[in-house]
């Protein structure tokens, strides 16, 4: 099991790479698609205790949601707002992917220090979690683009998951949908947030909204 | 079932089911009549149960998910009281929209169900006993609130609206890792998964959590929660949020939404100080912020030219002295905590005044609103004396409560904190006065205006409140003395019931 689970703490590592260096936007949703999924399959594998029909309920619940729901609704906003590719975002991408080694290396020793990952048994699962953690933040500083940023909040919603189902044994099944509720609502809001600005701006590149200063 | 509990659950699915409600009526007044009803009747049902936790103690429900105890009995006071003067204050606000045609059908009814909506999910905040439900909650003010902030759509409140999501989103992902931390610390206690998360679990057990994780924990704790609070330097979303939001949504931010988020770190810091060694490390931490937000919005105070701007700055200044006060604890504590109901109040009126003469101006622009006592005797008046409390001139409320931190933190040999505090409100006092006097009396008005017209419905609006802060800052009464005691006790614990036995203001 220990090696299953470390494959797919592998994967979710690669998967933070390469939304760090992709530039096409569709590209950078199917990965986040394929990262959601991943967080799916790992709820059922990454519990201590066994399966048990809350651990299937939320799992089926993020594997929908994240793996299907988020990218649907993003790629809706692409359409709407006819937006292709982040064009010059404040890090080029080669250095974005740097900055992500540098994020990982980071992740690694801050593992290593918070007595978290002692409690799971399995070393590489705090970092990479926290190595999504930095993806997701890094995304939503680094990028002009609305979209991306959403993306980023969704990354970043990812890595805290993870720490979630290996680090906390036991949160209430409610109080798990709820918070699952309010992510996909977040999501939501932002993409009609995405929609307003696009109808007022006709773009979504945030560091053009500058009106209001001071 | 009991009344009071009878009385809980109806405060809290009341403005839940009538939003919904208001969101298919037929006409914007007609969902804007029901939601000040739907306001006034949860405040019944609200200070029913208030007044019941006072008399006869704490009240759980949801098999002890919910509760209401001191602490949040006394903040639910703060936000019932809130949210009534706003509702009334946007009936008013919104019937001179409706004449103007500035705001249609659907945004009035959008903005009725998005109101009761808010108050039912800061509601839900101020009950939960479980961590991770006070962390959906405060969640969900954040998503509800956002469409207020462009009920009516331009570009600069999408901006506003945009900008408020994505750090607040932000802010509530570092909270959500904080609360799991603060899970994971319990580890060691092997709770049954119905009371992991519960306030009331861990502050009984918290010499036996993790200290290294409650310290993490606190810190993403502070920075998440802090930024839905405004505290600087995760304040940036705030001042364009309050600008750009119609003013009764202002008020409600300043008012209490920012003090609900405060509330969520004064449920923490009892824990954390316990888990701690009751080193005072939180406590160190909060003062850090709160003098940080205070000198901060000082200097940007001294620049504005935009008058619901100011009042923004006004509000991250006054959310770093609860802070502060949180942090000198002891007498701070009590101070803090009276100094959020006073504030609560005082930024409501103010925001009440500044988007009616908004409204009269029609614009906001410090340079341009000149003469408003002329121009509108009763709001003229109303935040000419609002800003004068707001910038701590005595006998007003305000005045006493940051008199009594600024006192505690001399109690506490805290001689560098007291000095920049009182550098900070002398700047913030200075620039005020500044803006002030022009805006009320300076220069004739451009165009001939009639003076304006003395509206006893309004004057409620504005006296009422005004006569509040001006009598507790010159006598508290012995229940509220005993309301603040009760709710400080439980920040502070036991080391703050003794230092305030000398207090009468």
């Amino acid at each position: 099991m220990t090696a299953y689970i470390e494959i797919l703490m592998m994967l979710l590592i690669l998967f933070d790479m390469a939304l760090l260096g992709v530039s096409r936007l569709r590209t950078c949703i199917t990965v986040s698609s394929l990262q959601g999924m991943l967080l799916g399959v790992f709820t059922v594998f990454g519990h201590t205790h066994g399966i048990t029909l809350r651990i299937l309920l939320i799992a089926a619940a993020t594997f929908l949601l994240k793996g299907f729901v988020f990218p649907r609704l993003l790629r809706r906003s692409i359409r709407e707002a006819n937006a292709g590719n982040e064009l010059e975002p404040y890090v080029g991408y080669s250095m974005s992917v740097i900055a992500g080694l540098v994020m990982l290396g980071a992740a690694l020793w801050l593992g290593a220090r918070l007595p978290l990952s002692s409690a799971i048994g399995i070393p590489l699962v705090v970092p990479a979690a926290l190595t999504t953690f930095f993806t997701g933040l890094f995304l939503i500083i680094a990028r002009k683009n609305a979209l991306t940023q959403c993306l980023g909040y969704i990354i970043l919603e990812n890595g805290i998951y993870v720490i979630g189902v290996a680090a906390v044994v036991e949160i209430p099944v409610l109080v798990e949908l709820g918070i699952l509720l309010d992510a996909s609502v977040a999501v939501l809001v932002m993409g009609v947030a995405i929609y307003h600005i696009n109808r007022e701006f006709d773009h979504i590149e945030t560091d053009r909204l500058d009106t209001l200063k001071g | 079932m009991q009344y009071t509990e009878i009385a809980l659950w109806a405060a809290l699915a009341a403005p839940l089911c009538i939003g919904l409600l208001c969101t298919i009526l037929p006409t914007a007044r007609i969902a804007l009549g029901v939601m000040c009803g739907c306001v006034l009747a949860t405040a019944l049902a609200g200070f029913f149960a208030i007044g019941a936790v006072y008399t006869s103690g704490t009240v759980f429900i949801a098999s002890s998910w919910l509760f209401l105890d001191p602490l949040s009995a006394y903040h639910y006071g703060v936000l019932l009281l809130v949210f009534c003067l706003s509702s009334a204050y946007a009936w008013v606000y919104f019937s001179q929209e409706l004449r103007a045609g500035h705001l249609d059908r659907r945004q009035g009814r959008l903005f009725a169900g998005l109101w009761c909506e808010a108050c039912a999910a800061m509601t839900l905040v101020l009950l939960s006993n479980n961590l991770g439900i006070m962390w959906v909650g405060i969640e969900a003010t954040t998503l509800v609130t956002a469409f207020l902030i462009c009920i009516q759509v331009s570009r600069q409140s999408v901006e506003a609206m945009w900008k408020y999501i994505i750090i607040c989103s932000v802010g509530m992902a570092f909270a959500f890792m904080g609360t799991l931390l603060i899970a994971a610390s319990a580890k060691g206690l092997d709770l049954a998964s119905h009371d992991a998360l519960l306030w009331t679990v861990l502050r009984e057990n918290a010499q036996r959590l993790d200290p290294r994780l409650i310290k993490a924990a606190f810190i993403f704790l502070l920075v998440g929660y802090g930024t839905k609070a405004g505290l600087a330097p995760m304040h940036s979303w705030l001042p364009d949020a309050h600008t750009q939001a119609p003013s009764p949504v202002s008020a409600l931010f300043s008012g209490f939404l920012l003090s609900t988020a405060m509330y969520c770190i004064m449920r923490y810091m009892p824990v954390i100080e316990a888990a701690t060694g009751n080193a005072g490390w939180a406590q160190r931490l909060m003062i850090g912020f709160g003098l940080f937000s205070l000198l901060i919005a000082a200097v940007f105070i001294a620049s504005q030219k935009n008058l619901k701007r100011f009042l923004a700055y006004s509000s991250i200044e006054h959310i770093g002295i609860i802070a502060l006060g949180l942090g000198i604890g002891g007498l701070g504590v009590f101070a803090a905590l009276f100094h959020t109901l006073n504030h609560a109040v005082c930024k409501t009126l103010a925001f009440f005044a500044a988007g009616r003469l908004g409204q009269l101006f029609g614009t906001y622009d410090l340079r341009e609103i000149q003469g408003a006592l002329h121009r509108s005797p009763v709001w003229g008046a109303g935040l000419f004396l609002a800003i004068l409390a707001l910038i701590g001139v005595a006998p007003f409320s305000l005045f006493m409560s940051e008199f009594f931190i600024l006192k505690a933190a001399i109690g506490k040999e805290l001689f560098l904190v007291a000095a920049l505090l009182l550098i900070g409100l002398g700047t913030v006092f200075i620039c005020a006065l500044g803006y002030l006097l022009p805006l009320c009396w300076e220069g004739a008005p451009r165009e001939k205006s009639e003076p304006g017209r003395f509206v006893t419905g309004e004057a409620f609006l504005v006296y009422i409140p005004l006569t509040a802060l001006l009598v507790l800052g010159l006598w508290m009464p012995e229940p509220l003395q005993s309301v603040l005691q009760k709710a400080a006790h439980i920040i502070s614990g036991a080391a703050a019931a003794t230092s305030l036995a000398g207090i009468r203001p």
